[in-house]
């Protein structure tokens, strides 16, 4: 088989790690269209609030993103 | 059906758009595999750590890499926009410094919400100067020559390089994969369709070099985008935790900013809580590096790799993607370090206590 069990540990790192944030996003993001739907004057606040959060739950999969690159190419 | 098919225009450029798209999948790595490729190139070096930017040392003991090139590029590309912004100064503005005022009006009434007007004066020219370094040296990392204009390493310095890092110096020369250009003195091309030639280094040593006119090697680009070097994002979160310590030290005292990590007044828990929040200082700085680090190195990765495999046309969409994050990362950090900033300088108990 080509590649080695480094590879399949970068697969699996990145793959199993961007579970959890996908989740994640996607909560935040039902959250927010529903808190959009019931007060659209407030889109200015809650878009700005929302892509903060965002930002933090991607911040774990780029974690297992760079953990699968330092195996991949260190 | 007349809404397609009834417009002309709309029609050629859809026609136009699949042969382009045909083309591009039939000549990248996928009609490599079927004999086609006459557009394919070897993929491009994708490394973590920054290359030198000369081969050999300018300065004897630091070699200059070519993320710090990059860096003093967007300095220098601020510092011009800056003095042109400021040149003559006037109470109703006009030209240039009409738009940075804009800008600039936009980012402070956002920290004024966030922070309040007296601390955001404080905070703003760190958080503001963040946010227009990142932002400038993630757009500077798309433009073309990036990553793509470079000097050549010959096959020796880089299987040394590869001998020097491995496990008891050892290495399978079948792994190293050499790209192969078109030699013209000094200056070195890869050609279309040279996915075919590329050799890995045992082929190399086994034939002593390629064909006549052509040269094996590494291409090592001049520039590179500055947030792919770990070394960059870490040195502008250590200035950002710095600076909100210093702040919070400033407003609160040394005794109330340090109470809030070492407190004997709530008991055991509170204690245990103090130290949780000292961790999590140290966590805030790793989080900042990986999270600047880990969306614009992915992000280069895979415009190199979308190059690779779809070589006209699969990079524009990718592009796009990479201007976004350039924004949203460069505004993460710079709204995070005023978030941390505002809530370090809040005494211990809350205000109104």
């Amino acid at each position: 088989m080509e590649g080695n069990i480094a590879s399949l540990g970068a697969g699996l790192a990145i793959g199993l790690g961007a579970l959890g944030p996908g989740i994640g996003i996607g909560l935040l993001a039902a959250k927010a269209m529903e808190a959009l739907g019931r007060n659209p004057e407030a889109s200015g606040i809650i878009q700005q609030n929302m892509i903060l959060a965002i930002a933090f739950a991607e911040a774990i999969a780029i974690y297992a993103l760079v953990v699968a690159v330092i195996i991949k190419f260190v | 059906m007349s809404g397609i098919f009834g417009n002309p225009k709309l029609l050629v450029g859809l026609i136009v758009g699949s042969i382009v798209f045909l083309v591009s999948l039939a000549g990248g790595a996928l009609g490599e595999a079927f004999g086609f490729g006459f557009l394919s190139a070897p993929i491009a070096v994708i490394q973590l750590p920054a290359e030198p930017f000369l081969p050999g040392e300018l300065f004897p003991g630091y070699t200059i890499m070519n993320t710090m090139i990059t860096t003093w590029i967007g300095i220098v590309l601020l510092l011009v926009l800056a003095y042109f912004a400021t040149r003559r100064l006037s109470e109703v503005p006009s030209g240039i410094q009409n738009l940075v005022e804009v800008f600039i009006e936009f980012f402070f009434n956002l920290a004024t919400n966030i922070a309040g007007p007296t601390k955001a004066r404080r905070f703003f020219p760190l958080v503001m100067t963040i946010f227009l370094f990142i932002m400038v040296s993630n757009w500077l990392g798309i433009l073309p020559g990036f990553g793509t204009i470079g000097w050549i390493e010959s096959p020796e310095a880089v299987i040394h390089h590869k001998e020097e890092k491995a496990k008891d110096h050892h290495v399978d020369l079948s792994t190293i994969n050499l790209q192969v250009f078109n030699d013209s003195g000094k200056f070195g091309i890869i050609p279309f369709g040279s996915l075919d030639d590329a050799v890995t280094a045992e082929e190399y040593e086994h034939n002593h070099g390629v064909a006549e006119g052509k040269r094996a090697g590494l291409l090592i680009p001049f520039l590179r985008s500055a947030n792919t070097d770990v070394n960059t994002t870490l040195a502008i979160a250590i200035v950002a935790m710095v600076m909100v310590h210093f702040w919070g030290f400033s407003s609160l005292g040394i005794g109330g900013h340090l109470a809030k990590f070492i407190n004997f007044k709530e008991g055991p828990i509170g204690f245990f809580v103090g130290i949780l929040e000292l961790i999590g200082e140290f966590a805030k700085v790793i989080s900042f590096t990986f999270r600047l680090f880990g969306n614009i190195f992915a992000g280069e990765v895979l415009l190199i790799s979308m190059a690779f495999l779809l070589p006209l046309i699969g990079i524009i969409p990718f592009l796009g993607l990479e201007l976004f994050v350039g924004v949203i990362q460069a505004f993460i950090f710079a709204m995070l370090t005023l978030v941390f900033a505002s809530i370090s300088t809040i005494p211990h108990g809350g205000e109104g206590h």
